[in-house]
């Protein structure tokens, strides 16, 4: 007799801890139903926009001869082109890899500069001096037979 | 004592914020070809369009400034003793919050400063470990920095953020009503009470009258802030994605002490990248000032707790030198960059060790304070780093090191005294 009420009882504390799980698992679901799509939603979609090689318009070609340098975008990057002492175009993220900030080229100096924590990279876009932890993404640069520059992916 | 009142002054000028915001709200168009535009109509075309918002620029400003006041006081008093643990929690949250409110307030005139101040300031949350680009994201509506950034930003702005610091300040003035205003420790019997209404409240609002005096003072000679870099809201040019950051460029005031730090990380630092690291100083730094109720065990019991007082102004002294340093004060004259980067240390440095050697002196001749070891490691930091040229963080773990040997050294020294004490 007492071994059954042991086992009734037993039983009775499994069927509420059951009851107990599936509430909580219930109410997980629900919050969880109800948290998802406000997370999917606040998740920006992936970036549209032309990609591939990017051509230099003539106002961009006329900014790059005049303060030597000038930022374009390519594929949805920021890039900043520039023309060494010796004549060389090249061209690298302009993304500063500390915090973000564009970048800019400072050609008495022969560095390319980034004002907001005074980052400064060489022309092979390696960390002379200052807090960035990395060196700056290479993108190839074209001089076209007519003249037109072409920036595209990838070191030149 | 006149610190009562600072919590009431942050929350008329959180009152005059939100009246503003709303004027402002009718002018103000969140778009790409429209935001800078209807900011520069508003400020040159419509009538006390520009007064509106320099009392709304203005206002901001010294909301935050007495809020820290607010909030140190606060401290140094040990307000926070229990019952009121919630009554901190609750003000820490509001200080967050108003640090929020300024952040996303900075992006909406869509110029060039809060182009790059709002690229660097988000780009802060990317070295959160697993959820960092997620979070980046989230907050710029893109990977860059683009109009989306600034329509997430406005939201915040006037519907998140003030809805949130509303409920928090109920639950902060809740627990102020509840529990009543708390005595200083050395405050043996408590002084004849006076009643809210309509003693405490006519002192408030005459107080109130004097700050709206101020604050309108402020607004009409100096339409456009002091002209101190991190406290100047001219309206400049448009933001523009392709165009350079340019030399000089500084967040608002009370970023510049994490806008230096940032910059004294090296690249690298035990194997994680220095934004990481600085960005986990800065978490494990807010969170201890979160828990100091539960930390500071002497005055949970209203017993005197002079290193928490120490551990405050090691705190101001800290966030002073940054701060300076961060205005490149000293950083003017002939010499190479990094001869002006030296120069701005040691003068920074000067300034804040006279300012930390007053503060001594006033605590040992008028509180009778006899611990000052963190203020002690804050200043040799800043002599390390100032003038004899020892790296930021190398100076910061030495005096780290020498505050936790003295700390270690004191607390064995009592315990030994105890113990002949007690034979």
């Amino acid at each position: 007799m007492e071994e059954q009420t042991r086992i009734a009882s037993d039983s009775k504390t499994s069927r509420r801890d059951f009851l107990d799980l599936l509430l909580g698992a219930t109410i997980l679901g629900w919050l969880a139903s109800i948290a998802y799509p406000v997370i999917r939603y606040l998740k920006p979609l992936p970036q549209s926009g032309t990609t591939g090689p990017t051509r230099l318009t003539r106002e961009e070609t006329a900014k790059l001869e005049q303060n030597k340098f000038v930022i374009v975008p390519v594929s949805g990057q920021r890039v900043i082109v520039l023309q060494s002492q010796d004549q060389k175009l090249l061209a690298f993220s302009a993304k500063c890899t500390h915090e973000g900030c564009t970048v800019s080229y400072l050609p008495g100096q022969s560095i390319i500069w980034c004002p907001c924590h005074d980052g400064r990279y060489d022309l092979n876009g390696r960390v002379l001096s200052g807090p960035p932890p990395q060196p700056l993404p290479e993108y190839a640069v074209q001089r076209q037979p007519d003249g037109g520059i072409v920036i595209s992916e990838g070191r030149a | 004592m006149g610190w009562y009142y600072l919590g009431g002054i942050t929350m008329f000028f959180f009152i005059v914020q939100v009246v503003t915001g709303v004027l402002l709200l009718m002018y103000f168009q969140p778009g790409e070809a429209t935001a800078y535009e209807s900011i520069r109509f508003l400020t040159t075309k419509v009538p006390f369009g520009w007064l509106i918002r320099s009392v709304h620029s203005w206002s901001a400003h010294l909301m935050i400034i007495s809020l820290v006041l607010h909030m140190f006081s606060t401290m140094m008093l040990k307000a926070y003793r229990p019952p009121r643990e919630l009554t901190w929690v609750s003000g820490y949250i509001l200080f967050l919050l108003t640090l929020g409110f300024g952040f996303s307030g900075y992006l909406l005139p869509w110029n060039k400063l809060a182009f790059f101040a709002t690229t660097v300031g988000t780009n802060i949350v990317r070295s959160v470990p697993l959820i960092g680009d997620w979070l980046l994201q989230v907050l710029r509506g893109g990977q860059d920095v683009t109009i989306n950034t600034l329509y997430r930003f406005f939201a915040a702005h006037v519907v998140i953020l003030p809805l949130a610091f509303v409920g928090v300040i109920s639950l902060h003035l809740l627990f102020i009503q509840r529990q009543g205003m708390a005595l200083p420790i050395s405050a043996k019997v408590a002084p004849r009470g006076m009643k809210f209404f309509p003693s405490f409240a006519l002192r408030d609002v005459l107080l109130w009258l004097a700050c709206l005096m101020l604050l309108v003072t402020l607004a009409v000679f100096l339409p456009y802030g002091p002209g101190i870099p991190g406290m100047d809201w001219e309206l400049g040019s448009k933001a523009d994605a392709m165009a350079p950051a340019y030399a000089g460029i500084k967040p608002e005031w009370y970023f510049l002490w994490e806008y230096q730090l940032l910059k004294e990380f090296p690249p690298h630092f035990f194997g994680l990248e220095g934004p990481q690291v600085c960005l986990l100083l800065i978490t494990v730094l807010l969170a201890i000032w979160a828990i100091i109720p539960w930390l500071d065990q002497r005055a949970r019991r209203d017993k005197p707790s002079p290193a928490f007082s120490d551990f405050g102004w090691a705190a101001i002294l800290f966030l002073t030198y940054l701060t300076l340093m961060g205005w490149d004060i000293g950083a003017s004259g002939p010499g190479n960059d990094l001869a002006l980067v030296h120069r701005s240390a040691r003068v920074c440095a000067s300034w804040t060790l006279v300012a930390g050697a007053v503060v001594i002196a006033i605590r040992y001749w008028r509180f009778e304070h006899r611990w000052f070891v963190l203020t002690g490691a804050a200043l040799l930091q800043m002599a390390l780093h100032g003038f004899v040229g020892v790296s930021y963080l190398l100076a910061g773990v030495i005096s780290v090191v020498i505050a936790a040997i003295a700390i270690t050294a004191s607390y064995f020294m009592r315990s030994r005294a105890d113990e002949k004490g007690g034979i």
